[in-house]
This record gives structure tokens, C-alpha cells and sequence, in this order.
């Protein structure tokens, strides 16, 4: 049940909802957005009961190597002249508070959290050739590999097409910690960061900057809120003096003006709080200040408590840096996890301590894993990836997880109905670390994600006259073992 | 009745139904006094049926033996025996089922079902004999759509609307019952043909000149004015071109070179307008490396799908850009959807194609290799001997061939649809089915090749129209669920480059470079002022090579004026930036020394003037500084005259006010030197400096337009698509994201206060002046009186800046203004 409005109301924007969604005229118009197609109306959408309303994504830009996070393997310490070969992990592996599954040393935090999450150990992603990291992440957010003939929508755009905002003042797909201008593949990283044929209203408000999102919401630079509303006033007297006003009823006439007076309503309402994280107080502050990452993590619970629908948090993707360790990979993973370790768990505990955590499916996830040597997946064509290729360690820098590695990686799922302190899949435990129980596809995977959101992974529209699915032609199979049985 | 009454009244409708129908069930259907008309099909039963009735019911599905495809099925029934009893809801098994509250009985038989309202209109359009709009079927369409062209026989001209586009709406307007739309006034249709045509908001000036003309045909001569515009033609139509052939100045592909742009060929045809058959084959047979950007397509990085491989995107660009044909269920598979096969994909591929093509179903590969086969063998057939240049020239030929009306259809219904704001067939690539007006698609079709396929003329013969020169229709949401039905042209929201270029036309704010690498001068065009000697670069001293950053110093020209020139343009460059005020009023400004800016210098007065220019040197470490002014002046008798910086200048580094006042007039004023470092500027700017003079004394200061930039986050939020793939039609609505940017976004916000900057600097004689200026700029018209109240109130005099902004941000969020109605 949303706590933003009561259940007629929400049962009205629904209907409303979909009654947009399968109004032919929408799309034949091209007034932005396709048919949902016959075949998944109402009752085959929302497949079975949601146990999510809000979904975050905490996203491992550039590639996480599993072995050294969440599926530690035999660690060995640095030590001049060891051979590559015989590293598996670089960190050593932790406890966690539940028997059956460890971590690695620097997530001592999530670890604590770990029976609340349900740890994937077997996601396999296809091999692309392991070039460019935004392919792959092309795939993971829009369930589909690069090029394809139509502009594929981010997940975040599937939930805000069919399940629309949480609170009706909310964007319903915010898009945190990721700059899409001056960073490298940038014109990659937009053609996954949209809408695509669902068109912009379902789009993302991109918040590259946490500390700056109050901005976004907020009037512009100079103009302060008295004013704001004044010319928000002069604007409709000007509607209502308007000699078009007899255009009142035309379709397009009032889709602007509604569109307008719906971002004035989220301008001015005390909702825009929530994307000031200077409001919060210092105590909990500081419990996320660990980076902008920490930050994010702040500012998508702050929106998800206000009735945000989907928020990704990203560690932000720029080539060779982040997760994505060419080089000297042991001591950046040493800061990765600095960074992500506390906000992450606070995040897990917030949530729960407001009673949102049972509705709110929180993904940790990244494009592809790595490894320390170049074997790999068998008949992989990826190229080494590696900046110093060594065959025994000569400097802390050779030390670490350099090359793509697709076979398996790790996902970690809290809240949102799955179920706490159960490990999914394995990772064999001889080099190649391949899935080898349970292995689970970006498709499925989407498929348990859009299950748990109430939305069918067979959910297909209309683009171009033929059906496009929420899952690769809608073949997603939900890992139903994942869910708490009710 | 207008058409905006008519639409009320249908609201009033839903509204009194769903009153009545909470008291008076069962008799209110019979209550004709009640209602004013009847049910409309198209928009009222049609939706309904589509929601609640076709999943089991339409198209193949035929659950208890009943199809609702058309009204014979519909009315036939199904095991239950008929549905409709004649004219009475009541004791019609349709409307039992639908209005039952009994599981098992009640249909739908899931979910809610349909609403009070629903079934009221489903009963009162039975008791009103249950009319369906002729031909309209929920059945699959088998249409096959003509290849050749064909030859409408015109109708008779009615009302002596002899036009041929208005004699073939007019007779079908008459054959169907419905009204022809009205007339627009000179002020719609200025606005209007301006904005189509070359994407532009008429200016005041062209306003006044317009409504004053008293000419008959002033209408068509404006339309002929317009299209002669070659520049402003190009500037606009690029954008539509852009979309169409995927062509931008940055995005995926271009950082690893696997992608081309093929902007200087495109522009260069539109400036030239180069016939359409022409276009098309430079495209698909390049003749040179410029247009082979659109047949080489993306090669992606990593590896791809079968279905996704450069020769496959030739076949499915070349189908979709050209042929409106979707090859891309094919690409995969026989399409379920339409008749285009596996084969027929992979032969248009393999003419491509430099390698053996291995056919793919789904990605597997099936062991059998691609013939190079083109989509209508008909017209005849690509030699599959031929090497690869030649057979990408057969297939030009083949497609630009002229018993291939397909060619020539589909690409005018484009046309129709950027100005009609519907096609004709809709969407507009989807011409495998059916037009609303064979005649009027036909028509056009061959009236382009008749043409020559000179586009200009198809949009000349639309333009003039009576069709196009009348009111809009008004659309509801569900507009489109039935059968189209033609009431005149729709509404187009104005693109993200069209309101750019807007809103830089009201504020002065247009950016002053351009990414796209396009030669912008128009054919023919003299590119040299004659005149007095070049003018030189200066600086303080001639030695200016080493000049401290952030040096800042400011030159005047005394200028004595005999005769008031009809126009005065100043051409100014400076290494790093300026500000250029005339007689103590700022006129313009610059910061990119490589791209000279044109000034206009409005307010010379006889006798003694003062060009003041206020030059700072860049940078952070010492580096070259320089100044270079060119004043190019026309007089009433046609005489142009120019000169330009030299030892007249004089400078000092006593720097004005920002509104270029000195606080105590300079008393060191010395002769300027010219620099002796000149060459690192003068290749890059003299050529373009030439061309702008030449071009500003014609009285055509070219404005840098958003279609010749790189997309930027406004633009991508006001639907320009990230053009990876073909996005032929933009989004038509405006969304709340969107609005968001508008409302607050650093951008816009930056251009309005730009602008009001400037507008507050003008000398209005009062603030009404101000007032109808804006509203004739952005509206075309000027304010009514209760609009004018409003804003007196709004505004104070003197004018603030922070006022005029708001103004400015108000009238530009008015759908009026974002929609070209």
C-alpha cells in the first residue's frame, strides 16, 4: 500500500494509468510513448502481487570483481615473486552474521547486513567481446545487447512507464552519481540512461552530484521562491487571459499546461526537501559521508522515503577508474570499499528502522566481474585487458583483478520481499570461476527484479508494430526462490 | 459551431451520462431530449471495444464464437446468438453482458470491466442503431500498397478552391458529410509557414510588412519568399534530415571511427536544394567519401548480432529512410507483421555487402548464403556479379527508378506529416498499409517526380493550400483510436531546435560558434565588401605577442557621421573577448576570437558618433592579444561603405562602466598600433568576416541555429533523439521532466536573462511598446486588452530586467507559443 496516498486514490491512478498506457491514440499519435499491447492488459501486467513498491540500484560502475567482494576465493598476501596464477583473491575473506556466507575484508559493514539479503553468486553475462564497459552495461540496464534498432529503455523507464510514480509529486526514475557530459564513453552512457521509445516522461532526472541535487528542484540561480510563485502566477493569468484559452479541451494544449503545473507542484512541494541532504541531520550525515557514492546512498533514501520509485545510486563508470582496475587493483578496491561499505549498510538499516526496507528492493550489481589472469571464460574472445601484464608479482600495482571476467559475478538483493541470508548460485571453486550451479541471465535476473515490482517480465509494448518485452523477448523466468514465501 | 465547441460538448456528455445514469437507469437510453448528438464511433465505441473487447474478441481471437472485427460480425454474435437486437440496448445480449454483475455472465470477465459511463455510451450508441465507420475492421490489415505510381484523376473544384489539393480534400470532404475547415487569419498563417518552413518565428518587422501587404496572392508569394531562403531553408530542414539519415555531430561510434558524418554533403544539398532522386543516390552510391556515412552506418565495437551488423543496418536504413519499410522484424525472421521475409533482408544486405553473408535466423546462422536481391524485382534486379560499387548503383537506380511510386510516396507523406502534422499513411514508416486518401498520397507523389523531385515544390504545394492555410483541428486524447478521420491539419509541437532558435530570436541569445562544419553561404552570394583597405589588428602596442593575461584595455572611434546610413554592421574579432558599446549603449559581445562576431550598430546619429570597444586578452600566462573591427555602412541610395581598425582607434586602460561609462571621461587617449603578429588570426577570420559583412549589409545577419550544434541536455530534453538510431518523428508532448528543465533548468534561464538584459536596454517608449514587440515576436500577434492589463500590472516602468524575464519565461511556457497550431 502506498503511504503517500489512500487506497481508492491509488487504485484511481492506476486505472488511470493504464488506461493512458492502452489508449491506441497515445502511440499512433506519437505523442511519445507506444501501446501497451493487447495481450498484457491489466491483469497479465501486474503478473502477481508486488513485494516492492521502490527499487534502488546500488551500481558497481566498471566492472566488480567478485573474488575480491563477495565470493571470496583462496586469498593470497602480496609478496614479490608470486605467480599471478596462484592468486585467487587479494583480500582475505570475513565473516559475516550469517554462517553460510563470507565477504571480503573491507565489507565488514554489509556483512552485518547480509540476513537481510539474498547474495547472488552465479550471474552470467554474455561476452561481448569485453571492450567497452557501456556495452555491457547497455545490456544490464536495458535487459538487451548493443546495437539495437530501436532505443531500448532503462529499467528504471520500465517501472516509471508501467507502474508510474510512487508519490505523484515524485519523479519516478532518478538517476544518481553518474555524469553524462566531460567522462569518457559519455554518448555510451546516455544511449542507456533514457527513456528510449518510451519517450522523455519516463526518463530519468539525472542527479550527477548528490550535495547538488537540491538545485535541481530548486528555482533558479537569483530567483528566489517569492518569486518563483509570482511568475508562476503571472504564467496562469496569462493562460486564462489567453484568446487560445477556447484550445482548453485540445489534447496537446492541455498536456503542456498539465505537464507544467505538474513540475511546479514538485518545485514547491515539501517533497524537494528530500533532495537536499545538507537537511540531514550531522550525526547520520556523516554515517554516509564516505564519497559521493556515500552520499547518493544518503540522498536515494531520503527520495525513496518521499515515494521515489526507482533510484540507481552509481559509484560513477569513467574509464579506468572506480572498478574498473586495469592496474593496481588491490589497493583501489581497498578505497571502493571504503566508500560503499558504511552508506550501504546504513542504507539497509535506515530503511528497515523506518519500516520501508519490506517494500523497498534494494540491487547491488555490476556489468561483469574479473579476474587475476587471463583464461577467463572458455572460448572467450576478450582481449587481455591488463595495462602491466606480469606473471609474477613484481609491484603492488600488478597486485589485484585486471581483466574482464564474465563467467560469473556477484549480485547482492535486500528487502523487497527476498528472502534474508540466502546464498543463490556458486562460482566454481577451480579457476575459470564460472557459474556452475544455478547461473542466472541478465534476463532472468530482470525478470526477478520486475517480478518483485508487480510487473510481469512478459509486459510487452507496441513499438514499430511489433511487441517489445520487458525481458528479452519476454523469455525472463523469475529465480522465484529468492522470494519469501508468504 | 467550432470545432472547440463541438469537443466540449462531448465532455458534457460523459458527465450528464454519468449523473443519469445513477438515477434513471433503464430509461435514460430512450431519453433522446437528454442528449444533444450521437455516439461517435470512432472516438467513443471504438476505445471501448479496444479496451474491453478485442483481447478475446478481435483479430484472430474469436472466443465463444464471437469477432468484433466489424459491425456485420459484431451484430451476427457468437454461441449466444446475436448480440444486438435492433436498436435496443435493452434485451441486447452485448449490452446484458457487458452491464451484468454475474460472474460467468459479466464481460469482460476479469478485472473491473466497463465503467457506468462505458456502458451508457455502448447502450445509447446501440439504441442508435449501432453505426460503424465504413471499412474500419480490428482485423489484421493484408493491404499491399501500389509499387507504380499512379495518376489521380482531379476532382471537380468546388467552392472555386481550384487548388489540387484542395480539390481532392474538398470532394472527400463532401462525399463523407464533413465540414471543411476554416480559413486561418494572416497572423496564424504567417506564423505558421514561417515556423515550417524555415523554422524560424516571423519577426515584427516581417509581421507588419506581411499584414500590410495587400497583394491577393501574398500568401503564396511569402511561401516563395520563404523557400527562396536558401540558408534559413537548410538551417531548418537539417534537422529533419538529421533524424532521418541518423546524422549528428557527435555520439556513439564517433570516438572509435566507426561512424561517419555526412553534415557538409547534407547541407550543402539542401542549400543547393539538390533534387530528392539525386540526394537519394549520392547516398546509397556515394560518389565521394562525404555522404558515405549513411550506407556504413555504426560499426559497434565488441562483437554484434547477426541482425545488427553494418550490411544488415544498410538494409534496414535503406528500407526505413527511403521506403518507410520496417526490415527490422525481418532481420531476424520472416516478419510476423508485415510481408517482408529473412531473404528479402539479407539480399538488400549482401548488395552491400563485401563479404559472403551467411543468412541468420534469430541469430544462428542457417548455412545458406545471402544473394544480393533487391525488395521490388519488378522494377528489375541487382547482378549479383557486379562488385560492390556497382551494385550499390544499380540499387540507386532501382530505387530512385521511376515507375517506383514508393520511392516518391514515401517520402512526401513525410512532408505532408512535418506540415500537416499528420501523414497521410500514419505512422510514417509504416507505409506497408493503407493511406486515409489514395488520391491526395498519389497526387503528391507524382507530382515530386513530375517536379523533377524538387522537394521545395512538394512543400510549395502543400504550403499553398487552402487545406494548409486553415484552422487545426482540435485533438482529444483518444483522437486516434478509431479510423482517422481528416478534420484539417493537427497542431505540431515545435521541435527542441525550433524553440531554441525561438527563444534566441526573442533574447539575442544564440550561441556564437556552431559544431557543424557547413559552409553557410548562400549560392552565388558576394562574399567581399569593396572598399577602403583591410582593416589591421591593434593593441595597445605593436608588440602584442606577449600580452599579460587578463590585459584589459578600451578603444574608441571617433566617428563623424554626415549622412545617417539605412544600416551600419560592425564585424568584430578579438583574441580573447569584448564588449562593443555605441554611443554608451552596449550592442554587442563577443569571446571566441575565431569566430568573428556581427554587430549591429543601431542608433548611429548624425554628426559625432562613438565606437567603444572594451577588448581583454585571455589566458593565464602571457599570450597574443589583438582587435580587429570591420564597420561596413549602407546607405538610402544602396552606397556601401566600410572601414575598420587602425591608428584612428585610440585606446586607454581606463576601462567604463559596465553600461560603457567612464566614471571620469579618459584624458590618455593614444593613437593604436597595428600589431605585427596579425597572421596567427587573419586566416580563419578574414574569409568569414568577408562573408558576414557582405551578408549583414544585405540585411541578413545569420544567427547560429540549434540544428548546426551538438546536442545538449535542453535539447535532449525536448525530444531531439540521440540519433544511434532512425527517430523520424519526435515526441509530441510536452513532459514533466521537461518541464522541469524549463522551469528552473540554468540553460534557459540563462537566455532569458540574457535577453531581458538586452530588451531593458532598448529605448521603448513606454511599457506597452515592450509588451506588443514580445507578443508580436513569439506570438505573432499583438495583446488582447485583458492580456495587456495583466501586464501592466506585472511590470514596472521603469523597465526591471528581473521582471521582463519572467514575462519572457511566461509567454514562452504559453502552448501558443510551443505549439505551432
Amino acid at each position: 500500500m502506498s503511504r503517500f496516498v489512500n487506497k481508492e486514490i491509488e487504485f484511481e491512478m492506476r486505472r488511470e494509468f493504464l488506461r493512458k498506457l492502452t489508449v491506441a491514440g497515445v502511440a499512433t499519435l506519437g505523442l511519445g510513448s507506444p501501446n501497451l499491447l493487447a495481450r498484457s492488459v491489466e491483469g497479465d501486467v501486474r503478473a502477481q502481487a508486488a513485494t516492492a513498491d521502490s527499487c534502488i540500484v546500488l551500481w558497481m560502475g566498471g566492472g566488480m570483481a567478485a573474488p575480491d567482494t563477495f565470493d571470496p576465493k583462496r586469498y593470497v598476501p602480496f609478496e614479490v615473486g608470486v605467480p599471478v596464477a596462484e592468486i585467487e583473491s587479494t583480500f582475505p575473506a570475513i565473516d559475516s552474521v550469517v554462517d553460510h556466507i563470507k565477504l571480503t575484508e573491507g565489507l565488514e559493514q554489509i556483512a552485518q547486513v547480509m540476513d537481510r539479503a539474498t547474495l547472488i553468486r552465479s550471474h552470467v553475462l554474455p561476452d561481448l567481446g569485453s571492450i567497452l564497459h557501456s556495452r555491457h552495461q547497455y545490456h544490464w540496464h536495458t535487459g538487451y545487447v548493443p546495437p539495437q534498432t530501436v532505443a531500448c529503455p532503462h529499467i528504471g523507464s520500465w517501472m516509471a512507464k508501467v507502474l508510474g510514480p510512487l508519490n505523484p509529486v515524485m519523479p519516478a526514475f532518478v538517476n544518481i552519481g553518474q555524469r553524462l557530459e566531460g567522462v569518457g564513453e559519455q554518448e555510451e552512457l546516455k544511449a542507456f540512461t533514457t527513456a528510449g521509445f518510451f519517450g522523455s516522461e519516463f526518463g530519468p532526472l539525472n542527479l550527477p552530484f548528490p550535495e547538488e541535487a537540491a538545485q535541481s528542484v530548486r528555482p533558479p540561480a537569483g530567483m528566489d521562491v517569492g518569486r518563483f510563485a509570482n511568475r508562476q502566477k503571472l504564467f496562469r493569468k496569462l493562460v486564462d487571459q489567453s484568446p487560445q484559452r477556447d484550445y482548453l479541451s485540445d489534447f496537446q494544449y492541455e498536456s503542456q499546461l498539465r505537464s507544467l503545473e505538474n513540475a511546479y507542484r514538485l518545485l514547491s512541494s515539501p517533497e524537494r526537501a528530500a533532495f537536499d541532504i545538507s537537511l540531514e541531520p550531522a550525526e547520520s550525515y556523516a554515517k554516509y559521508d564516505t564519497g559521493r557514492f556515500g552520499r547518493g546512498c544518503l540522498l536515494a533514501r531520503r527520495l525513496v522515503e518521499n515515494g521515489a520509485r526507482f533510484v540507481e545510486v552509481t559509484t560513477e563508470y569513467v574509464p579506468f577508474l572506480n572498478w574498473d582496475t586495469h592496474a593496481d587493483g588491490h589497493t583501489t578496491l581497498q578505497r571502493m570499499k571504503k566508500e560503499i561499505d558504511q552508506p550501504i549498510a546504513q542504507l539497509i538499516l535506515d530503511l528497515e528502522s523506518r519500516g520501508l526496507l519490506n517494500r523497498t528492493l534494494v540491487i547491488l550489481a555490476s556489468e561483469f566481474s574479473r579476474d587475476m589472469i587471463m583464461e577467463g571464460k572458455p572460448g572467450s574472445n576478450a582481449n587481455d585487458q591488463t595495462t602491466e601484464p606480469v606473471e609474477h608479482l613484481q609491484a603492488m600495482k600488478h597486485y589485484g583483478q585486471h581483466r574482464h571476467f564474465t563467467g560469473a559475478s556477484c549480485v547482492v538483493m535486500w528487502g523487497g520481499g527476498v528472502r534474508g541470508g540466502l546464498l543463490y548460485g556458486a562460482s566454481s571453486a577451480e579457476r575459470p570461476f564460472v557459474a556452475i550451479e544455478k547461473p542466472i541471465s541478465v534476463t532472468d535476473l530482470h525478470a526477478t527484479i520486475f517480478t518483485a515490482m508487480g510487473i510481469s517480465p512478459q509486459t510487452a509494448f507496441d513499438v514499430e508494430q511489433r511487441p517489445f518485452y520487458a525481458t528479452e523477448d519476454g523469455k525472463g523466468q523469475a529465480a522465484t526462490e529468492i522470494f519469501r514465501q508468504v | 459551431m467550432t470545432r472547440g465547441d463541438g469537443n466540449k460538448s462531448v465532455k458534457r456528455r460523459y458527465y450528464s451520462f454519468g449523473l443519469a445514469f445513477g438515477i434513471l437507469f433503464g430509461s435514460v437510453f430512450n431519453d433522446r431530449a437528454a442528449l444533444s448528438d450521437e455516439v461517435d464511433f470512432a472516438h467513443e465505441v471504438v476505445p471501448i471495444l479496444r479496451t474491453h473487447c478485442i483481447k478475446c474478441h478481435g483479430g484472430h481471437q474469436k472466443e465463444g464464437g464471437l469477432s468484433v472485427n466489424t459491425r456485420a460480425e459484431l451484430l451476427a454474435g457468437g454461441d449466444s446468438g446475436p448480440s444486438v437486437v435492433e436498436k435496443k440496448a435493452v434485451g441486447s445480449e452485448l449490452f446484458h453482458r457487458i452491464s451484468s454483475t454475474e460472474d460467468g455472465t459479466r464481460m469482460p470477465p476479469d478485472g473491473a470491466g466497463l465503467s457506468a459511463a462505458e456502458v451508457a455510451i455502448i447502450a445509447k450508441w446501440i439504441d442508435e442503431g449501432a453505426a460503424w465507420e465504413p471499412g474500419f475492421t480490428f482485423a489484421p490489415q493484408t493491404y499491399e500498397p501500389p509499387l507504380r505510381p499512379r495518376r489521380p484523376q482531379l476532382p471537380e473544384a468546388i467552392h472555386g478552391r481550384e487548388h489540387p489539393l484542395d480539390r481532392i480534400l474538398d470532394s472527400w470532404a463532401r462525399v463523407h458529410g464533413h465540414a471543411v475547415p476554416e480559413n486561418v487569419s494572416d497572423e496564424v498563417f504567417l506564423r505558421r509557414v514561417t515556423l515550417d518552413l524555415v523554422g524560424l518565428l516571423p519577426t515584427p518587422e516581417q509581421r507588419a510588412a506581411f499584414l500590410a501587404d495587400t497583394r491577393p496572392d501574398k500568401r503564396a508569394l511569402l511561401v516563395d519568399q520563404l523557400l527562396a531562403d536558401e540558408i534559413g531553408y537548410a538551417d531548418h530542414w537539417l534537422t529533419f534530415w538529421n533524424d532521418l539519415l541518423r546524422n549528428d555531430y557527435t555520439g556513439t561510434g564517433f570516438i572509435t571511427g566507426g561512424r561517419t558524418q555526412i553534415t557538409s554533403w547534407l547541407y550543402e544539398a539542401l542549400l543547393h536544394n539538390k533534387p530528392y532522386d539525386q540526394m537519394a543516390r549520392e547516398l546509397i552510391a556515394p560518389p565521394s567519401p562525404d555522404s558515405a556515412g549513411f550506407i556504413n552506418g555504426i560499426r559497434w565495437r565488441g562483437e554484434v548480432s547477426a541482425g545488427q551488423t553494418v550490411e544488415i543496418q544498410f538494409a534496414q536504413s535503406v528500407g526505413q529512410s527511403f521506403l518507410g519499410i520496417n526490415l527490422k522484424c525481418a532481420s531476424c525472421h520472416d516478419s510476423f507483421v508485415d510481408r517482408w521475409t529473412l531473404n528479402e533482408a539479407f539480399g538488400l544486405a549482401a548488395i552491400y555487402s563485401e563479404r559472403p553473408l551467411e543468412i541468420h535466423r534469430c541469430d544462428k546462422p542457417l548455412g545458406t548464403m545471402a544473394q544480393p536481391n533487391w525488395l521490388f524485382p519488378e522494377l528489375g534486379n541487382v547482378d549479383s556479379s557486379l562488385d560492390k560499387s556497382r551494385r550499390l548503383e544499380k540499387l540507386a537506380e532501382l530505387l530512385t527508378h521511376s515507375e517506383n511510386g514508393r520511392f516518391t510516396r514515401t517520402i512526401v507523406n513525410r512532408l505532408w506529416h512535418r506540415l500537416m502534422g499528420r501523414g497521410i499513411v500514419h505512422p510514417t514508416d509504416a507505409m506497408q498499409t493503407a493511406p486515409w486518401n489514395e488520391d491526395l498520397l498519389d497526387y503528391l507523389a507524382v507530382h515530386l517526380s513530375d517536379h523533377r523531385y524538387d522537394l521545395k515544390q512538394t512543400l510549395r504545394l502543400i504550403a499553398t493550400s487552402a487545406a494548409y492555410q486553415s484552422q487545426a483541428e482540435v485533438l482529444a486524447e483518444n483522437s486516434e483510436s478509431g479510423a482517422y478521420v481528416y478534420r484539417g491539419m493537427r497542431a505540431k509541437r515545435l521541435t527542441a531546435e525550433q524553440f531554441l532558435d525561438a527563444v534566441w530570436q526573442i533574447t539575442g541569445a544564440a550561441p556564437v560558434g556552431m559544431d557543424a562544419e557547413v559552409d553557410r553561404t548562400r549560392p552565388g552570394e558576394i562574399s567581399q565588401v569593396a572598399g577602403n583597405p583591410r582593416a589591421d589588428w591593434i593593441w595597445s602596442k605593436q608588440d602584442a605577442s606577449q600580452a599579460a593575461a587578463g590585459e584589459t584595455v578600451a578603444f574608441r572611434k571617433v566617428w563623424d557621421v554626415t549622412e545617417v546610413p539605412e544600416l551600419a554592421i560592425a564585424v568584430v574579432s578579438c583574441d580573447n573577448e569584448f564588449q562593443f558599446y555605441l554611443n554608451g549603449r552596449m550592442v554587442g559581445q563577443g569571446q571566441q576570437w575565431d569566430v568573428p562576431n556581427v554587430v549591429e550598430l543601431e542608433g548611429v546619429v548624425s554628426g559625432q558618433n562613438e565606437l567603444l570597444v572594451v577588448a581583454r586578452n585571455g589566458g593565464d600566462s602571457p599570450n597574443p592579444a589583438g582587435l580587429w573591427c570591420e564597420v561596413g555602412v549602407k546607405y538610402a541610395d544602396q552606397r556601401i561603405d566600410k572601414f575598420g581598425t587602425d591608428s584612428s582607434w585610440e585606446w586607454t586602460q581606463q576601462l567604463p562602466n559596465g553600461d560603457g561609462q567612464f566614471l571620469e571621461s579618459p584624458k590618455d587617449w593614444q593613437s593604436s598600433s597595428a600589431v605585427n603578429h596579425a597572421g596567427i588570426w587573419v586566416g580563419r577570420v578574414t574569409p568569414q568576416a568577408d562573408s558576414l559583412l557582405a551578408r549583414g549589409l544585405h540585411g541578413d545577419v545569420r544567427m547560429i541555429r540549434a540544428s548546426l550544434l551538438k546536442s545538449d541536455f535542453l535539447m535532449r530534453s525536448l525530444g531531439r533523439p540521440n540519433r544511434d538510431q532512425i527517430v523520424s518523428v519526435r515526441p509530441t508532448e510536452l513532459t514533466t521532466l521537461e518541464a522541469i528543465d524549463l522551469s528552473i533548468g540554468s540553460t534557459l534561464d540563462g537566455y532569458l536573462q540574457h535577453g531581458a538584459r538586452s530588451l531593458v536596454s532598448r529605448n521603448w517608449t513606454n511599457r506597452e511598446s515592450l509588451v506588443r514587440w514580445v507578443f508580436q515576436h513569439a506570438l505573432s500577434r499583438d495583446p488582447s486588452t485583458e492580456e495587456a492589463n495583466v501586464l501592466a500590472e506585472e511590470l514596472s516602468w521603469p523597465l526591471k530586467p528581473t521582471e521582463v524575464a519572467d514575462f519572457l519565461w511566461s509567454v514562452m511556457m504559453l502552448p501558443e507559443f510551443q505549439i505551432n497550431r
